[in-house]
């Protein structure tokens, strides 16, 4: 086989953060090559310099691309026109679709309509996108349909057409991140006979994914990321499922931290059959004392659970008592009384004021308490507020200065005042620690382990296994939206989560009964 | 003033490099300025302008827009538009005086019917935005052709004239200090609105509802009746300027009410980028009397055919004031809310 796409000494080095380290990748033409790694590893900032997205640091990085040369010409790397231009092509995890046009139209996008007389030939562009989808195996798909009608698997398919479109003369290397992790297990079979038959075209793939199984099933090769350096590229069949995690994780196997805390008998939360989004059916139950960890890959329901739990987003079955009371469905404020308190992942949607104040921010869930007869004491109020911003180190100008001005962390930071402020029996964090730098982030892991001492409860759902290593007494691994395995004392390491976390998406069977 | 003077003045503005500029504060205070300056350029022009006489008209005479004002900004603080106010003045207006023509009840109860009415109707606003999840823009604007339509109805399509008693002329009438006794219950008003605003748990949780709804759910608040509960109030405000149209004017026709739209908008916007930078009721009351005397100096100076004054002048404040707030607080600290992509740790995939 011979080269495709070479890369060398790849180094992307973000503040406080070195995302890619000397990296070096060869993709032989033809074959499909997949990239593995836990989070963090560097995956994703490998396919976002291909795609244009990041610029490597330094400039000793070189690629060599030997697509329309037999010699190679090289590559500029963290030039997204330049990489489309030689004849790369990318499907992103989030797909890029725009819901409300249709299929044809979507196609259409970044390709270009079919005109004459400058005028839309609807009826042509209609044609185009049907042979596109067809050679794909997606006829089922009516290109009249706005996108946002279209079933998961249909829009994995119409993104996959738009990337290969005009590609007959063209088209080398075909980059997917994640295609499969918003899609049943159904429709995985599907997607891969699609990707099968851009491979006969001779098409070269570059394949990002979580799911250990599908490597087996659809790669040649496998490339692994481990902490910004490639660990190794092998041939699939010489590998099997354990030696792959194995790859994955290292040597370095982090111990959970349990056993140091007694655990309490009270029941702090309970979630009976719980529906929604990604979740199929949960059943939780979490005790005073505890730091739960959530783990699962994306599409697993491990994104969607806090959400459900919390009442951001509505369930479509199931119960959840906070503190032995019965919350309504999407209902924010039961949570809060009942005793909850939670930080949403989404920190600029979900969680800040912008505008206000970072003490306007810290109170706003109770800002009665500095009232008298109605009348809020604002000095009460910044008073608190500053403890607040003490306590927690968080750093601002003043108390007065708009959040936005913050950093992430520091804007974390406040969001957490907020809820700890309401003094919760159940802490509920999704992604505390997303966005944020190093430093910050030990900061809110001591702020977690202070606030499920005593007799409270901290609920963590995180894609950063060291993360939940590090904090949690507990860990439960989501797997196609339901809890598919529980790790608690030495059990809670690096190898058993990623274990957990990748076994096979298509294996049903639970081997954790709910206690 | 040259190309190059406006550009470099309104680079002072932007970033105030020199402290005496700083010390102005001209993002927080640029209406009061411009009120002083009107003052001190009509004063020495105009020798009607600084009288009694006319200082005082110009207060009364916006009293009413002043109200409606306060109307439209009650719901804007939660990011919710109410374009009805105008329209719903009129409508309590109508109401009031069919009543009197109409009917034998007693004229003290038609004021309490039309406000009766116009709270109804918000409710209705509100039902609209809360429950139908119709943009408020759009819902109140409907609502405005719906009062419309009232309005002809109610009043048979024709002014209404002499029909009120003398008590509503009377109240009118009453002065204290020189102003009317309307003038002294619209400030009452501002200060009932600005002290629930910026001194009671109520006025916090409106601005987190203005400021990001979804947050606001998530922290606890009744956003849907925070949101439902401004159109009401706001309803209420713009019925009881009606009443105060009676007291004054004591007629309907209908071509009162939409005309008092845009000013009320204008003065709530301007004030919006004054004191605070977000809207608040002393910033707009600030804003809408800086431009009401302005209006008169200019008045004064060309003595005919005026009637495009003011508009004008509206309209280019408005523009002006809010194109400088953007220039500073307001949008600068949203424009760091994107953090440039090569800072940003890579997201975990």
């Amino acid at each position: 086989m011979s080269a495709l796409l070479t890369i060398e000494h790849l180094t992307k080095v973000f503040p406080g953060q070195v995302a890619l380290d000397d990296v070096d990748l060869e993709i032989d033409a033809g074959t499909t090559h997949a990239l593995v790694g836990q989070n963090g590893s560097g995956k994703s900032t490998l396919i976002k310099i291909l795609a244009g997205y990041h610029q490597p640091t330094g400039d000793e990085a070189t690629a060599t691309y030997y697509g329309n040369n037999s010699d190679g010409e090289p590559l500029e790397l963290g030039n997204g026109r330049a990489a489309e231009r030689d004849g790369l092509r990318f499907v992103h995890q989030d797909l890029g679709l725009v819901d409300a046009l249709t299929v044809g139209e979507n196609l259409a996008l970044g390709n270009g309509f079919i005109t004459r007389y400058g005028r839309i030939d609807w009826r042509r562009n209609r044609e185009r996108a049907q042979e596109a989808l067809d050679s794909l195996g997606f006829e089922s798909v009516d290109v009249r349909l706005p996108v946002g009608a279209l079933a998961p698997a249909q829009k994995t398919g119409v993104a996959l057409a738009r990337a290969l479109l005009g590609w007959e003369h063209h088209a080398h290397l075909l980059v997917l991140d994640e295609p499969t992790a918003s899609l049943p297990a159904s429709d995985v079979e599907h997607m891969f006979a699609a990707i099968r038959r851009v491979k006969e075209r001779g098409v070269a793939i570059l394949y990002v994914s979580h799911h250990l199984d599908e490597v087996f099933e659809i790669a040649d090769h496998v490339s692994i990321l481990r902490d910004g350096r490639r660990v190794t590229t092998e041939r699939v069949e010489d590998l099997d499922h354990d030696r792959l995690i194995e790859l994955m994780v290292g040597h370095k196997i982090v111990q959970g931290r349990s056993g140091e805390r007694p655990i309490g008998s009270e029941v702090l939360l309970r979630a009976n059959g719980l529906r929604g989004g990604n979740v199929r059916g949960v059943d939780l139950v979490v005790h005073a004392g505890e730091v739960l960890g959530i783990a699962g890959i994306t599409g697993s329901g491990r994104e969607d659970l806090i959400p459900l739990l919390t009442g951001q987003t509505p369930s479509t079955d199931g119960t959840v008592m906070v503190h032995g009371h019965a919350t309504a469905n999407y209902s924010p404020s039961d949570v809060i009384k009942a005793g909850g308190a939670f930080v949403a992942a989404d920190r600029k949607g979900l969680g800040l004021f912008p505008l206000m104040s970072v003490i306007a921010n810290t109170t706003i869930c109770d800002v009665g308490r500095n009232a008298r007869f109605g009348r809020l004491d604002h000095r009460r109020e910044r008073a608190e507020a500053t403890s607040w911003i003490e306590r927690l180190a968080v750093k601002t100008s003043s108390g007065d200065a708009p959040i936005a001005t913050l950093s992430g962390g520091n804007q974390q930071k406040v969001l957490f005042s907020r809820g700890l402020r309401l003094d919760p029996r159940v802490l509920m964090l999704d992604e505390p620690t997303q966005g944020v730098d190093v430093g910050a982030k030990e900061e809110i892991h001591g702020i977690i382990d202070e606030a499920a001492k005593e007799h409270d409860a901290v609920i963590v759902a995180s894609t950063d296994t060291d993360e939940l290593i590090r904090v949690a007494t507990r860990v439960l691994i989501m797997r196609a939206g339901r809890i598919a395995a529980e790790l608690v004392g030495d059990d809670i390491n690096s190898v058993s989560i990623e274990r957990a976390q990748l076994a096979s998406a298509h294996d049903t069977t639970s081997e954790f009964e709910p206690t | 003033m040259t190309n190059d003077n406006a550009a470099q003045s309104a680079a002072d503005l932007a970033t105030p490099s020199r402290s005496w500029v700083r010390a102005l504060r001209l993002d927080k205070y640029s209406a009061l300025y411009l009120w002083a300056g009107f003052m001190i350029v009509f004063g020495i022009t105009q020798d009607q302008f600084l009288t009694a006489t006319s200082i005082k008209l110009v207060l009364t005479e916006k009293a009413i827009v002043a109200l409606l004002a306060l109307a439209f900004l009650v719901p804007l603080v939660a990011d919710t538009f109410d374009l009805s106010v105008g329209v719903m003045m009129g409508f309590s207006i109508a109401i009031t005086t069919a009543l009197a023509q109409n009917t034998d009840i007693p004229q003290g109860l038609n004021a309490v019917i039309a406000m009766a009415a116009c709270g109804g109707v918000g409710f209705v606003s509100g039902f609209i935005v809360v429950k139908l999840h119709v943009n408020s823009f759009i819902a109140t604007l409907g609502m405005s052709q719906v009062l419309i339509a009232a309005n002809i109805l109610i009043s048979g399509n024709r002014t209404i004239n002499g029909v009120l008693g003398d008590a509503y002329r009377d109240v009118g009438r009453t002065k204290y200090l020189g102003l009317p006794v309307y003038f002294y219950l619209m400030l009452l008003c501002a200060l009932i609105l600005w002290y629930v605003l910026e001194h009671t748990p109520l006025g916090r949780y409106l601005f987190a509802t203005g400021g990001n709804l979804e947050a606001a759910r998530l922290s606890g608040l009744s956003t849907d009746t925070l949101r439902w509960g401004t159109l009401v109030a706001s309803a209420l405000i713009a019925g009881f300027a009606g009443l105060v149209h009676t007291w004054k004017v004591g007629t309907y026709s209908s071509s009162i009410g939409p005309g008092y739209l845009f000013p009320a908008i204008a003065a709530v916007f301007f004030g919006a980028s004054q004191l605070k930078g977000r809207p608040n009721v002393w910033g707009t009351l600030i804003a809408l009397y800086a431009l009401a005397f302005g209006v008169k100096g200019l008045q004064l100076t060309f003595t005919s055919g005026t009637a495009w004054i003011e508009p004008l002048f509206e309209g280019v404040s408005l523009l002006i004031a809010v194109a400088l707030a953007s220039r500073q607080g307001i949008v600068q600290v949203r424009k760091r809310r994107p953090i440039p992509a090569e800072t940003v740790p890579p997201p975990v995939s």
